[in-house]
């Protein structure tokens, strides 16, 4: 199998504003490998938002190839793609984006219901998910229920309870505070060493980027530089 | 069915919206049930099953007159007519004022041939008929009337009538079942007593029913008689029943044209106000909505998800109201009825509650469907982004 998760070549991206073309994204190339956890970093409008969104296949490039967790995504419909996301893909977004007429453990089912998959099944992947980011005992709240930690703790849970390859994340710290935030990193920082999810994260936060192993940086549409991060924190064992 | 509770969770979400909007539905739904149904109670009452060959000979100044009884001798000549029989509006009180129904005076054997279906004959016992013919003070009343008054065969009746200023004591001979409770409603005893006892009306009688033998022969029939009639002291009106009848109607306006539009004028309103509910409802969730579909929901899930609830209120408002129209109705038929004879018939039919049931299906369909799709089909960053 392909090591490599994503894979974009001379990928762009514009909008259209009448007649007049506005880039967005040009010439993007970028492999990262299966298992790396890369963090997408520039200045507020650089593209980094429009980008994940193109490597999460909610949204279409105006030109380039785009292969994402083995399947190129320029040839599917929307109902393949959509296919492909709930297969491939785990969201995390900065607002949690919870459903909040249903509780933590529904929330975390609803990537399920999307599979063929009997209750029993689906429960038993629900608590594992829950208990590897240590929720199990508030499952029955529901979203208002839960501090913004606790439910972007939920939201971690679903995005990797159906086992996906690749998960994405749109600044996922940028709602939290200092100390949930750095729970949620290294809750990330574990699926990424413990369970080998590839991950992409956009974020500003200097720290929040310090914890993945690569930083690109965008500027004005275009990659700038990719630079390794050496001195990552140090840490505490959490999973099992 | 692993969507319900998504999908009836969503519905509660705003539990004062949602309960606001089924209410209104329910008004809605029970307007319409019980406008529709009045009117069908209407229809069925202006085309029973003998008027469509039946007519009334009258005065033409006032029915209210009294014509000759000897009329019937030029009917009687005529080839096309099968039975007739005299009728006199009594207008008799039974111990009270309040306690108002039809009475009349009648030439009992004719009456029950002419009335035959309404009386329904032959579920009569013959001994009944017999007796109700032999007895010079003898009536015949409706099963739904005697059960009012607690009458059996047997009973005496006086009857006071102002109109007359006399008072008749009848003896109960026949208690029949008519085919529709307002058919029951009626008291007739022989027109010998009101002839004899009042110098007016010997030799005369308020009305004249005629029973063609086919019913196409009607309007030339009706014209030969006034024509026949129209030099002597009193002139005649012929009319069918279902026109006498919808004379009646008319006097309360054009009602089916009216029920039909303000049945139509709320149906409007209410759409409006369901398609209100659901926009809001949709596009409160629009980043809901994106989130799932991020998730791998696909469109048409998503299109199915929110027409299952804009289709479930609907279905709780109608169901709702035409609860209330039922209730209401028979309550309306029971007390009603009583005052007004024809509205002892008034009930909700299965062919109204069909369609009550479908318009809202109709409702909830059409005022879900242009924002659910919408919402459906909105491009997923678009949504996501409109925080
Ligand atoms: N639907 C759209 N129509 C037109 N322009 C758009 C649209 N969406 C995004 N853009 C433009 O694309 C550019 C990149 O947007 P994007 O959201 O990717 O930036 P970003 O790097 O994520 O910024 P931030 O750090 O503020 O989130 C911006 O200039 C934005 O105005
Ligand atoms: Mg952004």
């Amino acid at each position: 199998m392909d090591d490599v998760s994503v894979r974009l070549r001379n990928l762009a991206k514009s909008y259209w504003r009448g007649s007049l073309e506005i880039p967005v994204l040009t010439g993007i190339d970028l492999e990262i490998p299966r298992g790396g956890y890369y963090a997408l970093m520039g200045p507020s409008g650089s593209g980094k938002t429009t980008l994940l969104n193109l490597i999460a296949g909610i949204d279409r490039p105006s030109g380039g190839e785009l292969e994402v967790c083995g399947h190129s995504l320029n040839g599917l419909n929307d109902d393949e793609l959509a296919g492909w996301r709930s297969r491939n893909v785990g969201f995390i977004f900065q607002n949690y984006n919870l459903v909040p007429v249903l509780n933590a453990y529904e929330n975390v089912e609803l990537p399920l219901l999307l599979q063929d998959l009997g209750r029993a099944e689906r429960r038993e992947r629900v608590l594992h998910a829950l208990s590897l980011v240590n929720l199990t005992d508030r499952m029955r709240n529901y979203p208002r229920q839960l501090s913004g930690g606790q439910e972007q703790r939920v939201a971690i849970a679903r995005a990797i309870v159906h086992d996906p390859e690749l998960i994405v994340a749109d600044e996922p710290t940028g709602a939290l505070d200092a100390k949930n935030a750095e729970e949620a990193l290294i809750l990330l920082e574990h699926l990424n060493q413990e369970l080998g999810k590839t991950i992409v994260l956009v974020t500003h936060d200097p720290k929040a980027a310090s914890h993945a192993r690569f930083q690109i940086h965008l500027e004005k549409g275009v990659l700038d530089r990719t630079v390794e991060v050496h001195d990552r924190p140090v840490l505490p064992r959490l999973l099992t | 069915m692993r969507f319900l509770t998504l999908v009836l969770r969503s519905l509660f979400r705003s539990k004062r919206r949602t309960f606001l909007t089924v209410l209104s539905l329910s008004v809605s739904v029970f307007l319409i049930a019980l406008l529709q149904s009045l009117l069908g109670t209407m229809d069925a009452l202006t085309t029973s099953t003998g008027s469509g060959t039946r007519f009334v000979v009258q005065d033409k100044a006032s029915f209210t007159n009294v014509i000759p009884q000897a009329y019937t001798n030029f009917l009687r000549q005529q080839p096309e007519v099968e039975r007739f029989t005299v009728l006199q509006w009594f207008g008799g009180e039974y111990k009270d004022p309040k306690n108002f129904f039809a009475n009349f005076g009648v030439d009992p054997e004719s009456y029950l041939q002419v009335y035959r279906e309404e009386a329904n004959l032959p579920s009569i016992p013959l001994e009944q008929v017999r007796d109700f013919l032999r007895d010079g003070n003898g009536c015949m009343v409706g099963r739904a009337l005697a059960d009012k008054f607690g009458w059996k065969v047997g009973d005496v009746v006086p009857l006071k009538s102002s109109i007359f200023n006399l008072t008749v004591r009848l003896n109960i001979r026949i208690i029949f079942a008519g085919l529709r409770k307002s058919d029951e409603m009626v008291l007739a005893f022989n027109i010998k007593q009101l002839q004899e006892a009042v110098p007016w009306m010997k030799g005369r009688v308020g009305a004249i029913t005629v029973r063609a033998k086919n019913p196409a022969d009607i309007p030339r029939l009706c014209e030969r008689i006034d024509h026949h009639f129209a030099n002597s002291a009193q002139e005649t009106l012929s009319i069918t029943e279902n026109a006498f009848n919808l004379n009646m109607m008319k006097l309360l306006g054009d009602y089916s044209t009216m029920v039909h539009s303000i049945s139509a004028a709320v149906l409007v309103a209410i759409l409006i106000v369901t398609a209100n509910t659901m926009a809001m409802a949709i596009r409160e969730r629009t980043t809901q909505i994106s989130t799932m579909r991020a998730l791998g929901f696909r469109s048409g899930q998503i299109l199915s998800l929110l027409m299952a609830e804009g289709l479930l209120l609907s279905l709780l408002g109608s169901g709702l109201g035409i609860a209330l129209a039922m209730g209401v109705a028979s309550a309306a038929a029971k007390v009603a009825g009583q005052i007004i004879p024809w509205m002892a018939d008034f009930i909700i039919t299965p062919e109204t509650l069909l369609l009550c049931v479908l318009i809202t299906l109709a409702l909830g369909l059409l005022s879900t469907f242009i924002p659910a799709y919408r919402a459906s089909r909105r491009p997923i960053t678009e949504g996501l982004r409109a925080l």
